[in-house]
């Protein structure tokens, strides 16, 4: 087993009802878990009968536990990698922009720093 | 006649078509599969780093304006460090 990753499905047993895929579910994408457990229930109720429990079967089996290592991430992380895993192209898309961002405000206090010893040499020179 | 064709079309349509699409959404899907381990430590560290670097930026923002408030508009408008030296010259020399 490779290290955790943080874009793969994974069970949620700490939030679990029954297995943990509709809490697991909920984690992966930043939805409520109770809108979840209830959009579930309605789907069964409203004729997907065997199916959803099939799904839901299917889905225990075949996913593994929540590693302890992503399990306390700050909301902040959690946050991110929710976005990660909607849209990796927008994430990266974002990080860059930050990247630019902070170029742009450096870039100010580099102005501010060079454009004020310029000032100050002159203010010497004319004190001479 | 169609007593024999409709069961030729619905077992063609069950035992060749369904698995066909399956197959083919499954293979989309794989394609489509995008971060590789690599890359999501790549952005996890890029992450972290974006955020101490905008920390750093934060501190160093607060430091100046501290020691001079207007130290943006000195910094983006050239013109105005001329004014700005009218201005700040006699209390410097005052002090």
């Amino acid at each position: 087993m490779s290290a955790p990753r943080h874009t793969k499905f994974y069970l949620d047993r700490q939030n679990r009802k029954w297995l943990g895929v509709c809490a697991g579910l909920a984690d992966y994408t930043g939805m409520d878990v109770t809108l979840v457990r209830i959009g579930v229930v309605v789907l069964t109720l409203m004729g997907g009968f065997p199916w959803t429990l099939i799904a839901y079967w299917i889905t225990a089996w075949m996913a593994s536990d929540k590693p302890a290592e992503l399990a306390d991430e700050t909301p902040e992380q959690a946050k991110f990698w929710r976005g990660v895993r909607t849209s990796p192209k927008r994430t990266v898309r974002d990080v860059r922009s930050r990247f630019r961002d902070m170029n742009r405000r450096l870039a100010d206090i580099e102005a501010y720093y060079t454009s004020s010893n310029s000032r100050l040499a002159r203010e010497i020179e004319q004190l001479r | 006649m169609e007593d024999i064709l409709l069961p030729i079309i619905i077992v063609g349509m069950l035992f060749v078509g369904l698995p066909w699409v399956i197959l083919h959404h499954i293979t989309r899907w794989k394609s489509q599969a995008t971060l590789t381990a690599e890359d999501e430590n790549l952005l996890d560290e890029l992450h972290e780093l974006a955020r101490r670097l905008d920390e750093r930026l934060c501190t160093i923002e607060r430091i100046m304006t501290a020691e001079n408030p207007n130290w943006r508009s000195v910094a983006c408008d050239p013109a105005s460090i001329g004014i700005e030296d009218i201005t700040a010259r006699p209390e410097r020399i005052g002090k």
